[in-house]
C-alpha cells in the first residue's frame, strides 16, 4: 500500500469516526436527555392522538368515572365525574399541564383506536375517491380509544374519602386474595376539572395535594413494622421471644421506653401491647441482614409493579449499629414506607403469607366491549409460610380483642389488626393496618393519618373499622 | 429469471417490499387516496426498479451505489409525502429527473476523456456562477444563494460543489506543469469567501473540509497543510468575533433553550421531534413533524426520527457510512489519478454534507443550513447529488490510463 492509499484510508477512518459519534450521541440523547427535553412547555405536541376520542374509565361495577367529549372546534374535553375523588388514581389530562396517574401510564391505551376502524375509514376514502359511495353509507371518520375498568369500588371509595375528611393522610384497601385495590384515597386532593384556575395554588401548596400519598408518600412506619419483625422472629430459629419488660431498656446506647412496664411477656403479648422493649431486642437479635432480608421479602427497596407510579419503601442499607437495630426493630430509625406497601404487607399475612401483585386496572376494553386485556391474580412475593402467617393472624386478632387496637372491633366479625404511632420530626403519624374476617379475609386495609398527633389505636383504628364494615356489608 | 424476480435475496425486491409496506402505511394514516398517492405509489417503485436494472446492464462498476441511494430516496420521499403529498409527488418527479441526470452524467463523463485538462474552465465557471449569484441572487432563509430563472429557483453552489472537486483533481493531476500552492490557496479561499458573503456558512464549511481532505492526501508540503489548518482556525475565530450571525449560530448551539421562541426555535423543535420519537418512533402519520419549520428540507432527518424512530435514523446514518465506504473503495482501486481524486472529493463532499446537517439538527454541532443528500426535498440539490453519483459511477469502472506506473510508485518522495 502506498502513501496515497494510506492517507485515503485515514480519511475513511475520520469519516467513520464522525458518523459513529453521531450514532453514539443520538443514542445517548435518547436515553438520557429525551425525557427531560419532552417536558418543555414549548413542545406543542398534544398528549396522545388528537384524532382518536380518548377512552373512558369505569369502576368495577361500570360506573363512569371519567370520559371525553368533542367540542365544536374538534377539541377534546376531558370530564371527571366525581371531581376530587379520583384525583390521584385517574389523575389529570391537560394540554398545558400534561398527564398524571392512570391518564399518564395508560395514555397510549386510552388513545389507541381499533385498527379495523382505521382500515374501514381508508376503505371508504377509496370508495369516495372513485365516486362509488355516493352518499349511500354514512362514513364515520371518528375512532374512539380503549376504555379502562378499574378494580376500585366507587361506593367504598366515596365512603372512605368521607371518613378521611379534612385530615391529612391516606387509606388503601385491598382484596388480599386477588390483589385488587378496592379503594385508594388521599387527603388533601384537588379537582382535575378546573386545573387552569387552581394550578398555581395546588402546585405551590405546602400540603402538596398533587402527591399520591398512598403510592408516593414515604412515612416512618412505627409499630406496624413490628409485624415484619415478628415474621422475622418466627422464621429465624433460636431467636429469644420471651422478655421481662421493665418499661425501659438501653440497647447499644439508645434508650427505648414503653408507657408502662409490661412485665413477663411472650411474643403474642408483646405484639398485643406493642412492647418496644421486646421488639427492640428482637431487632438486635435478628441483626442487619436478618431484618433486611425479611423486609425485602415484604418489598422494601424494590419497585412494586403497579398501574400508576410508586416509590420504593426504604430499608437503610448503609450499615447499622446495635442502637439503630433496636430502633429499626420497632419501626423507627431510618425506615420509610408507602401506605400501599403497608396494605400489601397486611394482605400478605391475611393471604397465608403470599403477597399478591396489586391491580388497579381490571380490564381494558375496546369500543365494542371486547376485553383486550384482563389482569389475573399473581403472587408477587411469598413472605412466609402459611403456618407462621396464621400464627401472626392469631396474634393480630388479640391486638384488636384486648390490645392496643380495641377501637377496630366489629360485632360478630373477627378482626386482625396492628396499631402504629410513628415518631418523626413533626407530630406523630397515626397508623392502623387490619384485615377482616380474620379466618377468611376479604379486605385488608392500611390507614395513615399524617402528623395527626394522636395514637394509631385512638385515631386511625376507628376509620379502618368503619370502612371495613362498609366493605363487608357489600361483599358478604 | 422468474425466480430472481421474486426472491428476497435480490436487494431490489427487498427495496420494493419496503416501499410497498411503507407507502400503504402512509396512505392509511394520511387518510387520503387520490391521484397524487397513485403517482407516488406507482412512480417510486418503478423508478427504483428500472434505474437499478438498467445499471446492471450498462455499467461494469459498482452496482451498490445506486442501490444505497434508492433506499435513501425511498425513506426521503416517504417522509416528504407524509408531510405534504403534493411535495412528495414533486419529489418523485425530481427523482426521475435525477435518474436521467445520473445516466446523462454517466455517459457524458465516460465518453469525454479530456477532464483533467479543464482546470481553467472549472475555475472560470465557478466564479461566473458566484458573481451571478451576487448580482441576481435572491435571499431565502437568510442566505443569498439562490438564483431564480423563469419561476424555478436553484442554488448555484450545488453546481460549484462538483466544479470545485474537478478543479482540485485537475490541479493535482497536472501539478508537474504548474504547481503553485499559493495560487491554489488563493483560489480556494476565494470560493469560501464568496460563500461567506452569501451567508451560506454550511457550504463554506463543507468546501473547506473537502479541500483539506484532498490537500491532506495529495499535497507534498506537509507543513503547509498545518499552516492552512492554523489559519483556518484563526479565520473561524475572527469570523466569530466580527460577524454577529456567526455568533448567533454558536450561541443557539450552546444554549438553544435560552431563546426558545426566537433563534432557538428550529433546533428545539427538532429536538422535541427526536425525543418524542423514541427508539421505535411514533409511527408514520402519528407524529407532528410539521411543527418544525423547513422540515422537508433541512430537518427531514428529525421527521424520520420522530415517526420512524431513532433506530431508523441510525439506519440512515449507516446508509451514508456504507456509501462513504463504497466511495473510498473506488478511490483506492481506481488507477486513473484524476478519477481517483474526483472519487475521493465526491465521497468527502457527500459525507461531510450529510454530517454537517445530521450533526446540526441533533445539536451535536452548530446548525448550518445544508440539505441532507438524497433525502431532503429540493430539485437542484437532488439533481446535482445525482450528477456527482454519476461521476462516481464512472470512477468505479476501469478507465484507460496512459502512465499506469505513476500510480504504482505513488508519491513516494513525501514519505
Amino acid at each position: 500500500m502506498n502513501t496515497e492509499q494510506k492517507r485515503i484510508i485515514r480519511v475513511l477512518f475520520l469519516l467513520s469516526i464522525m458518523f459513529i459519534s453521531l450514532i453514539v450521541y443520538l443514542t445517548y440523547f435518547q436515553i438520557f436527555q429525551a425525557e427531560k427535553v419532552k417536558t418543555s412547555s414549548y413542545n406543542k405536541r398534544p398528549l396522545g392522538n388528537e384524532y382518536v376520542l380518548r377512552g373512558s374509565i369505569y369502576d368495577r361495577n361500570e360506573t363512569v368515572l371519567s370520559y371525553s367529549t368533542k367540542a365544536d372546534d374538534q377539541k377534546q374535553i376531558r370530564h371527571y365525574e366525581y371531581d376530587n375523588l379520583y384525583s390521584h388514581i385517574i389523575g389529570y389530562y391537560d394540554e398545558r399541564y400534561g398527564t398524571s396517574g392512570l391518564e399518564k401510564s395508560f395514555n397510549s391505551t386510552l388513545t389507541q383506536s381499533n385498527i379495523i376502524d382505521d382500515v374501514r375509514n381508508v376503505f371508504f376514502e377509496i370508495l369516495d375517491a372513485f365516486k362509488v359511495n355516493e352518499d349511500k353509507i354514512p362514513i364515520k371518520k371518528e375512532s374512539e380509544g380503549n376504555s379502562l375498568i378499574l378494580t376500585i369500588d366507587h361506593d367504598l371509595q366515596k365512603y372512605s374519602r368521607k371518613q378521611l375528611g379534612n385530615k391529612k393522610g391516606s387509606v388503601v384497601a385491598i382484596n388480599p386474595q386477588t390483589g385488587d385495590i378496592l379503594t385508594m384515597v388521599n387527603s388533601p386532593d384537588f379537582n382535575p376539572n378546573n386545573l387552569r384556575d387552581s394550578w398555581e395554588n395546588i402546585s405551590t401548596s405546602e400540603n402538596k395535594p398533587l402527591i399520591n400519598r398512598s403510592t408516593e408518600g414515604l412515612y416512618t412506619p412505627g409499630s406496624i413494622y413490628k409485624l415484619i419483625t415478628t415474621t422475622g422472629a418466627l422464621e429465624t430459629p433460636g431467636v429469644t421471644t420471651k422478655f421481662n419488660c421493665e418499661g425501659k431498656i438501653n440497647i447499644g446506647g439508645y434508650p427505648l421506653t414503653d408507657h408502662r412496664a409490661h412485665g413477663e411477656v411472650d411474643l403474642s403479648e408483646a405484639l398485643q401491647e406493642s412492647c418496644n422493649i421486646s421488639f427492640g431486642q428482637i431487632g438486635a437479635q435478628l441483626g442487619e441482614e436478618g431484618l433486611k432480608d425479611i423486609s425485602q421479602k415484604f418489598m422494601f427497596n424494590t419497585n412494586i409493579p403497579f398501574d400508576i407510579n410508586t416509590k420504593q419503601s426504604k430499608f437503610p442499607t448503609d450499615g447499622m449499629d446495635k442502637a439503630e437495630l433496636g430502633a429499626t426493630g420497632i419501626g423507627q430509625g431510618e425506615l420509610l414506607v408507602t401506605p400501599l406497601n403497608m396494605a400489601l404487607m397486611t394482605s400478605a399475612i391475611a393471604n397465608n403469607g403470599r403477597m399478591m401483585t396489586p391491580n388497579l386496572v381490571q380490564k381494558v376494553i375496546n369500543t365494542n366491549g371486547t376485553v383486550l386485556k384482563k389482569s389475573e391474580p399473581k403472587v408477587l412475593s411469598t413472605v412466609t409460610t402459611p403456618e407462621i402467617a396464621n400464627n401472626i393472624t392469631e396474634m393480630m386478632t388479640e391486638v384488636v380483642n384486648s390490645g392496643t387496637g380495641t377501637n377496630a372491633q366489629i360485632k360478630g366479625i373477627k378482626v386482625a389488626g396492628k396499631t402504629g404511632t410513628a415518631q418523626n420530626p413533626g407530630e406523630d403519624h397515626a397508623w392502623f393496618v387490619a384485615f377482616a374476617p380474620a379466618d377468611n379475609p376479604r379486605i385488608a386495609i392500611a390507614v395513615l393519618l399524617e402528623n395527626s398527633g394522636g395514637t394509631g389505636g385512638s385515631n386511625a383504628a376507628p376509620l379502618a373499622r368503619n370502612i371495613m364494615i362498609e366493605a363487608l356489608n357489600k361483599y358478604k | 429469471m422468474f425466480k430472481r424476480l421474486f426472491s428476497f435475496k435480490v436487494p431490489q425486491n427487498l427495496l420494493f417490499l419496503l416501499n410497498l409496506l411503507s407507502l400503504s402505511l402512509v396512505i392509511l394514516y394520511n387518510k387520503s387516496f387520490d391521484r397524487l398517492s397513485i403517482g407516488v405509489a406507482v412512480g417510486l417503485p418503478l423508478i427504483i426498479y428500472i434505474s437499478n436494472l438498467l445499471l446492471l446492464k450498462v455499467s461494469s462498476g459498482d452496482h451498490y451505489l445506486l442501490l444505497i441511494v434508492s433506499m435513501m430516496m425511498s425513506l426521503g420521499i416517504l417522509m416528504i409525502y407524509r408531510i405534504n403529498p403534493e411535495l412528495g409527488f414533486k419529489q418523485v418527479i425530481w427523482y426521475m429527473v435525477g435518474i436521467i441526470t445520473f445516466y446523462a452524467t454517466y455517459f457524458i463523463v465516460k465518453r469525454i476523456t479530456l477532464w483533467e485538462k479543464g482546470m481553467g474552465l472549472y475555475i472560470g465557471l465557478s466564479f461566473l456562477l458566484f458573481l451571478s449569484t451576487l448580482i441576481f441572487g435572491k435571499t431565502i432563509n437568510g442566505s443569498t444563494n439562490w438564483i431564480k430563472i423563469s419561476g424555478y429557483s436553484f442554488q448555484p453552489s450545488e453546481i460549484i460543489k462538483i466544479l470545485f472537486v474537478f478543479f482540485l483533481a485537475s490541479y493535482f493531476v497536472n501539478r508537474d506543469k504548474f504547481e503553485n500552492k499559493y495560487i491554489l490557496s488563493v483560489i480556494v479561499y476565494a470560493h469560501i469567501g464568496f460563500l461567506f458573503i452569501q451567508r451560506d456558512l454550511g457550504s463554506a464549511m463543507l468546501f473547506y473540509m473537502v479541500f483539506l481532505v484532498i490537500f491532506y492526501v495529495y499535497e507534498n508540503d506537509r507543513k503547509f497543510i498545518l499552516l492552512n489548518l492554523f489559519s483556518a482556525s484563526l479565520m473561524a475565530m475572527l469570523g466569530y468575533f466580527a460577524f454577529s450571525h456567526v455568533q448567533v449560530r454558536v450561541e443557539t448551539w450552546l444554549n438553544p433553550w435560552e431563546d426558545i421562541s426566537g433563534k432557538g426555535y428550529q433546533i428545539t423543535q427538532s429536538l422535541f421531534a427526536i425525543a418524542e420519537g423514541g427508539f421505535l418512533g411514533s409511527g408514520i402519520g402519528n407524529g407532528y413533524p410539521t411543527f418544525i419549520p423547513e422540515v422537508q428540507t433541512d430537518f427531514i432527518f428529525s421527521a424520520i426520527c420522530e415517526e420512524m424512530g431513532v433506530l431508523t435514523g441510525i439506519a440512515v446514518i449507516m446508509l451514508f457510512l456504507i456509501l462513504i465506504y463504497r466511495g473510498i473503495k473506488i478511490a483506492l482501486e481506481q488507477r486513473n489519478q484524476f478519477f481517483r481524486i474526483v472519487a475521493l472529493g465526491i465521497t468527502a463532499t457527500l459525507g461531510f454534507q450529510a454530517f454537517i446537517i445530521l450533526g446540526g439538527v441533533t445539536k451535536l454541532i452548530p446548525l448550518t443550513g445544508v440539505t441532507l443528500p438524497f433525502l431532503s426535498y429540493g430539485g437542484s440539490s437532488l439533481i446535482m447529488s445525482f450528477a456527482s453519483l454519476g461521476v462516481l459511477q464512472v470512477a468505479s469502472e476501469y478507465i484507460y490510463v496512459e502512465q499506469e506506473e505513476d500510480y504504482e510508485h505513488g508519491t513516494e518522495e513525501d514519505n
